[in-house]
């Protein structure tokens, strides 16, 4: 069973995130259904850091979804990109802002580093 | 003989069509209307009394709006008909067509006059054989309107065909039954929405009201802003004039705003793509900062928002790459493709670092440059840590994605085009030469915007240390002493792979060169081999792979031509740039109209005419920015400081040229150019 989106969120607010940029400022709130009601997460972003609170609070930007796509995100399974395209999350606001959420979500578990693909196909003599 | 197509466009969305205006689908090209990616109507046929029509003629008014002059019947005969329509079409958001049925005769006629209407709401990436899909229609005479509907879970697109006069919808289309008195005329307009969402109730005339307004008043008031905005080019030959005005026109029509919305952006081109490729965006932005600037911030922006994040090997993401493709449709929601965000590039990278410092150096935009800091140096990084995949300091690419990732991450994108001279496909992972270059280019800006911006001088001396470490290195190990040019690749192994390639005349753009072998290179780009008398060959005749039909191993491309002049002016070898730029320029004067991708690699002195080929998209932004960066590097204009030098080395018989108002942190400056041939022996008395 892979991490929830709440799990993954109650981790998200600690420490600093160097792979944002020290420009990007803004807030999120994400509101995830389920069984007929909505549970709204705000995010923080702001000098690298990204803070979490439970709050329906008004946002930059605001994305719904079920929470099974989020639970999906969240375990690296789908795409956000994706996710939106396919209208399994619908985003208003700050589209910008949506753009830096898919970095705080993590990639697929079994995404490589280049090198390591590099290395697995010199062992078998530079075919893929 | 192959169909005419005849386009309309506004941003990504276009539609294609026959030369009388219909759209039927074609498993060889994106017949239709087409918005994000997304086929929303497939089958658009108009019929009188049953038959389909004939062009007499058309007149493409701008890129968003063509008339086609139609009768009914056969082209085999003499034509005097009775009848006879008027197909005027638009686009913006929507697609606007205006039917008009005159009659000729001094009788009252009756007409039925169907429109075939369908869709298959195919994605851009399925046009050899689009699927079936389940298409819900609703034929709704009380609004006069066809609905076609097409849904995947959330993922729904809805296209509405909508009539202004009275009409009998079904399944299929619309008929309209009319009578047109003697000399008369009758008139429906038809408005097709795309819908991506369900957009809800909207108003249909105030649709076609903000349509109209749109289209003759803000489109068009929109594009001669665009042109008097470029600098103005007054030239002895008219055809380099019309040239340049094409390609401005081109270049206007291939933006588009992207959702993630900094202003409008490149697209590829029509018809394959209508969407942002990061490195034909960079590459035009590059192309054009003497002449449409404002295409560069917005482009900077929008890739570095969508900038990689993480490892992700089916969208080959890692940190700080910079995007290769970005599609809207099905394929890419669903995850059939990669594209909803595919990194499979290896140059885009280093070249959004180039882009943003040749940007400040045109611009003087120091803001810009501190507001992106970030991205761009997450973009250096990224060339040491993801980019150099076996630890020897050379950038190399491997695709992660077995499926369907792009074998080929450089420009030459093809299968095979990574080839030995005896035909031979080099190993992976896969170091083209002009990777190097790039990366050896973006080191040295990189630490240019890092001692002047950022404040980070210690960078700044480790950025230089670096490219002038690979940069040695790189003449030790691509350099073929015997063949005095540099391999097209390294083998994982060090080996070099020796085709003879225009990838060399990159390696002058970027400055990666030594200045003894400049000479050398250049000879080579002018040869035999690969010069073709229109231009250089991608890929050199002679070797194994040769195919002047080849896309990446024979055929010409204006937009690597343009690189190349660019190169070869930056060495002075401005004989040799002058040869390649008079072939380049002499192929848009005898071929007309929009810049080509790609002409086949034919000599010239066997066809004396360039064969286009049918692969090869037009108009393409970097084939239009590529015309206009030759005409840049011939008039060798350059920023130094806050002034525009103008160096100018014209080809013989290019005639006199003045470009006005370049615009840039000087203002506005002029450039003045004559040709050699012409100071002496005016061909043309035209005196100012």
């Amino acid at each position: 069973m892979g991490t929830t989106a709440a799990d993954y969120l109650r981790e998200l607010g600690s420490g600093r995130r160097p792979d944002l940029p020290e420009t990007t400022t803004g807030t999120v709130r994400l509101d995830v259904r389920e069984d007929g009601r909505t549970e709204h997460w705000r995010l923080d972003i702001a000098d690298q850091h990204v803070e979490v609170t439970r709050s329906g609070e008004d946002a930059d930007l605001v994305v719904h979804g079920d929470r099974d796509a989020f639970d999906r995100v969240a375990a690296g399974e789908m795409h956000v990109s994706a996710a939106l395209l396919r209208g399994d999350l619908t985003a208003s606001g700050d589209i910008c802002l949506f753009m830096m959420l898919r970095r705080l979500f993590p990639g697929p578990a079994n995404a490589r580093h280049p090198r390591e693909a590099a290395r697995a196909v010199a062992e078998r003599g530079g075919r893929p | 003989m192959r169909q005419e197509r005849v386009y309309v466009t506004a941003g990504s969305a276009f539609a294609l069509s026959d030369s009388r205006g219909d759209m039927v689908v074609d498993p060889h090209a994106p017949v239709g209307l087409w918005s994000f990616d997304t086929r929303f109507l497939s089958h658009w046929v108009l019929r009188v009394d049953g038959e389909r029509l004939n062009a007499l003629s058309r007149d493409d008014m701008t890129y968003f709006e063509t008339r086609f002059f139609l009768v009914p019947g056969a082209a085999s005969h003499y034509v005097d008909a009775d009848v006879s329509l008027i197909r005027h079409r638009s686009i913006d958001d929507a697609f606007h067509e205006r039917i008009t049925v005159l009659n000729h005769s001094a009788e009252p006629a009756d007409f039925t006059v169907r429109l075939e209407i369908g869709s298959d709401f195919a994605d851009t990436a399925e046009i050899r054989q689009p699927r079936e899909r389940p298409v819900e229609v609703v034929a709704d005479p009380a609004r006069n309107q066809l609905r076609l509907r097409y849904a995947r879970g959330r993922f729904a697109r809805e296209t509405t065909v909508t009539s202004t006069a009275p009409v009998d919808v079904d399944e299929g289309g619309m008929t309209f039954r009319i009578r047109v008195e003697p000399e008369g005329e009758w008139i429906t307009d038809l408005h097709a929405v795309a819908i991506i969402r369900g957009a809800g109730g909207r108003d249909l005339r105030a649709d076609l009201a903000q349509h109209r307004h749109h289209v003759r008043r803000g489109m068009r008031d929109e594009l001669r802003q665009w042109l008097d905005r470029a600098p103005t080019l007054a030239a002895e030959r008219g055809a380099l004039e019309a040239a340049y005005a094409r390609c401005l026109v081109d270049l206007a029509s291939l933006r588009y705003l992207p959702l993630v919305n900094f202003g409008a952006v490149p697209v590829g081109g029509l018809p394959w793509a209508m969407t942002l490729y990061g490195r034909d965006a960079i590459i035009t932005c590059l192309q054009t900062l003497a002449f449409t600037p404002e295409l560069t911030p917005a482009t900077l922006r929008m890739l570095a928002a969508l900038q990689g994040g993480r490892l992700d090997d089916e969208h080959d993401e890692e940190p700080g790459k910079i995007v290769g493709e970005l599609r809207y449709g099905e394929a890419a929601a669903f995850g059939e493709k990669p594209t909803a965000l595919y990194y499979g590039a290896a140059d885009t990278t280093p070249l959004f670092v180039v882009l943003l410092d040749e940007y400040e150096r045109w611009s003087g935009d120091a803001d810009l440059v501190r507001e992106l800091r970030h991205p761009a140096r997450m973009a250096l990084d990224w060339i040491d840590e993801y980019g150099d995949l076996t630890g020897d300091g050379y950038l190399r690419y491997l695709t992660r994605n077995t499926r369907d990732g792009t074998v080929n991450q450089g420009w030459k994108n093809s299968p095979d085009a990574v080839a030995y001279a005896d035909g031979r496909l080099a190993g992976f992972p896969r170091g083209t030469c002009e990777l190097q270059g790039y990366a050896y280019d973006a080191k040295r800006r990189g630490a240019r915007l890092a001692r002047e911006f950022w404040g980070d001088p210690a960078y700044a001396d480790r950025l230089e240390r670096e490219a002038e470490e690979l940069k040695r290195r790189f003449n030790r190990d691509f350099w073929l002493p015997e063949r005095e040019y540099y391999a097209l690749a390294l083998e994982p192994d060090g080996t070099p792979v020796d085709a003879l390639t225009s990838n060399i005349g990159h390696l002058l753009w970027s400055g990666i060169v030594d200045d003894d072998r400049a000479e050398a290179v250049a000879a080579h780009l002018v040869g035999p081999q690969l010069f073709s008398g229109w231009g250089v060959r991608t890929f050199a005749a002679g070797q194994r792979r040769y195919n002047p039909v080849g896309s990446h191993l024979g055929a010409v491309w204006p937009s690597d031509n343009a690189l190349i002049v660019a190169g070869l002016r930056h060495y002075g070898r401005d004989v040799e740039a002058a040869r390649i730029a008079a072939g380049m320029f002499e192929m848009a004067y005898l071929l007309g109209g929009s810049i080509p991708e790609m002409i086949a690699g034919y000599g010239r002195d066997l066809t004396k005419y360039p064969v286009q080929l049918p692969a090869a998209g037009r108009p393409q932004a970097w084939s239009s920015g590529g015309l206009l960066m030759l005409l840049g590097a011939l008039l060798g204009l350059r920023p130094s400081g806050d002034n525009l030098l103008v160096n100018p080395a014209l080809p013989p018989h290019f005639g006199r040229v003045e470009l006005l108002d370049v615009p840039g942190r000087w203002g506005q400056a002029d450039a003045y150019g004559r040709d050699r041939a012409a100071s002496g022996l005016a061909r043309r008395p035209r005196v100012r």
